[in-house]
């Protein structure tokens, strides 16, 4: 009898242990399909819903909502999506939430996801309906790539040409790789490429050392920065520019004269006046030639008539006739220097 | 000539056996509804499929778990969907593997039991003498075994099916480092009701095969003591091949109800 009691016992066990697992495992694939919670319908029109199932999940932020609870065709453009969304979650989606269709994971399945409005607009309410749009189809995006494709076979049998033709050394990219000479003729240009770029930095570091000498003082620039000696400078100028307008007057007098000598000699030239006469008349010239001979001849003896005049004066001096005379001219003569001091 | 004939036979023996069978099966349905209920002896048949069967199922379960998160691992580590492992593994325990590695085992450890223990009871005349005492040896010894294997063997399933998972979490946690939360989230994640309603539903035609294949083998035991090892072991291979039918025609069944 104890034995049938411990029996009864154990299976009690077993069986409450078996139907608790059931019971774990009805609820918690339940739970997942919101069997048990609460929940509210929301519904969303697509014209493609791209192989969405019912019991596919809904996610919000990410976060598994609900899920797809029917699937309606209304006609060949419209499709209505029931799905069964937690209430707790639907007083955070806004009128201006959207719900697109996408796969979960690359090859994942198809999942509603219902991306969240700004946030100041109102809240659904249980049976309404979402905005929706439908993103790129993967059947569109295989036209895409095929069409990529095509054009990608095309270039590479381009591309193939072209290097066959660089390999058998045609063009200019041909000629670089297959032509020696040519890469001596850079090598070379590179190395004098190389020179030159190392003499310019010197030049350069030359223009510079220049340039900050420039801004000293001692030098002819420096000089022309001087502001005092830009006024010194300036009043030259001003100087040179009075200068040149009396120059400028001088040359106008000068012109006038010139005009009137012109005129005068044009007179001469015409004959007429004594300087024609003078410069033309070869007999006159020799006549003044003859008499100014004659006046030096004359010049010499009337010299040689005075020295004897000085010295008969100096004997005259020494008379004593005429000594008193002498003397009182030179006595009124200190008189005169006397007054005048 | 003599070969025609033995396949005659074959085929002859085959469908007598079945007939029998199916008569067996509506005697059962006929008594099951039938006072007095033997609740007594159903208890204690209960007991010895469930109790009984429980360590052997949990060890096998717990071991199949293992070996198979262990076999698949590496090729999908490889394919490098390691998080899709514990869907996979539990996908697969919750359909299939569960259910019928626990038949087989029942099969195996119940089903010959119960035939050797009729086949003998018929060898040494105690079924006889239970009719000749009033008592419906049909109704004591059938429909109570058969009850308590329909009922037992869904639960042993589900516990079976929770050992192998734990058995394949173990594994997961020691080689890949996942959780105990976030691996049986993953396991409810993927599984749904389309899983679990029809692999639970067929456990219970699998408990009722066991039974009736069993009892029917033991019950009409022939050709003395010799025949209780033949009802035992026939027990056994013919429960197996039943099984898989009726998982077969489950599966079928099934994807009726939940094809997409």
């Amino acid at each position: 009898m104890e034995k049938s009691i411990y029996q009864k016992l154990k299976l009690g066990i077993f069986v409450l242990t078996g139907i608790t697992f059931f019971v774990i495992a009805i609820w918690l694939i339940g739970s997942k399909q919101n069997l048990f919670g609460n929940s509210s319908d929301l519904y969303a029109v697509f014209n493609n819903v791209n192989g969405l199932k019912t019991g596919n999940n809904i996610r919000c932020s990410g976060i598994k909502v609900g899920t797809v609870k029917s699937i309606q065709m209304i006609n060949d453009t419209f499709i209505v999506v029931k799905m069964s969304v937690e209430s707790d979650i639907t007083k955070h989606i806004k009128t201006d939430a959207k719900a697109v269709i996408t796969t979960d994971g690359l090859v994942g399945n198809m999942i509603v996801n219902i991306l969240p409005g700004a946030g100041s607009q109102t809240t659904l309410q249980s049976g309404d309906t979402l905005r929706s749009f439908s993103r790129i189809r993967t059947d569109e995006m295989l036209n895409t790539l095929s069409v990529t494709n095509e054009n990608a076979a095309l270039l590479t049998a381009e591309l193939l040409k072209i290097t066959k033709e660089i390999s058998s050394g045609k063009g200019i990219v041909g000629a670089i790789i297959k032509d020696s000479t040519i890469t001596d003729d850079v090598k070379q240009t590179l190395h004098f490429l190389r020179k030159t770029s190392y003499e310019s930095s010197i030049a350069i570091k030359n223009v510079n050392n220049l340039v900050s000498s420039l801004n000293k003082k001692d030098n002819l620039l420096g000089v022309i920065r001087d502001t005092a000696l830009s006024n010194q400078i300036k009043n030259i100028v001003s100087n040179i520019e009075k200068s040149s307008q009396d120059i400028e007057t001088v040359i106008n007098n000068l012109n006038t004269t010139i005009t009137s000598a012109n005129s005068t000699i044009e007179n001469v030239k015409d004959g007429k006046g004594v300087i024609n006469y003078l410069s033309n008349d070869a007999t006159l010239v020799k006549k003044i030639d003859h008499t100014v001979s004659n006046l030096d001849s004359a010049m010499i003896k009337i010299n040689t008539a005075g020295i004897k005049l000085n010295d008969n004066l100096e004997a005259l001096k020494h008379n004593w006739l005429l000594r008193g005379y002498y003397k009182n001219l030179e006595k009124e003569k200190e008189k005169e220097k006397i007054k005048k001091k | 000539m003599s070969e025609n004939k033995s396949n005659i036979s074959w085929l002859n023996s085959f469908l007598i056996e079945t007939g029998e069978l199916a008569y067996f099966t509506g005697r059962f349905f006929k008594e099951v509804f039938r006072r007095p209920f033997e609740f007594k002896e159903f208890l204690k048949q209960c007991y010895n499929v469930g109790n009984k069967s429980l360590l052997l199922v949990g060890i096998t379960g717990f071991i199949i778990g293992l070996v198979f998160t262990l076999q698949s691992r590496p090729k999908m580590m490889e394919l490098g969907a390691e998080s899709w492992l514990p869907s996979m593994v539990s996908i697969s325990i919750i359909r299939e593997i569960g259910p019928i590695i626990t038949a087989l085992i029942c099969a195996g450890k119940i089903g010959s039991g119960i035939g050797a223990e009729l086949g003998s009871m018929r060898v040494t005349e105690q079924i006889d003498a239970m009719e000749v005492s009033g008592t419906n040896p049909f109704k004591y010894l059938v429909v109570t075994r058969i009850l308590a294997t329909t009922f037992m063997i869904p639960l042993l399933v589900i516990m079976g099916d929770a050992i192998a998972l734990f058995g394949s979490f173990l594994i997961e946690n020691i080689k890949g480092d996942v959780s105990f939360t976030l691996y049986f989230n993953e396991v409810f994640n993927s599984l749904d009701f389309s899983d679990f309603t029809p692999s639970t539903i067929k456990t219970f035609f699998f408990g009722f095969a066991i039974g009736l294949v069993g009892c029917y083998k033991g019950y009409y035991t022939k050709h003395g003591t010799a025949g209780v090892g033949v009802s035992a072991n026939s027990a056994v291979v013919e429960a197996s091949i039943v099984l898989f039918i009726i998982d077969f025609v489950a599966v079928l069944i099934a994807d009726i109800f939940y094809s997409v």
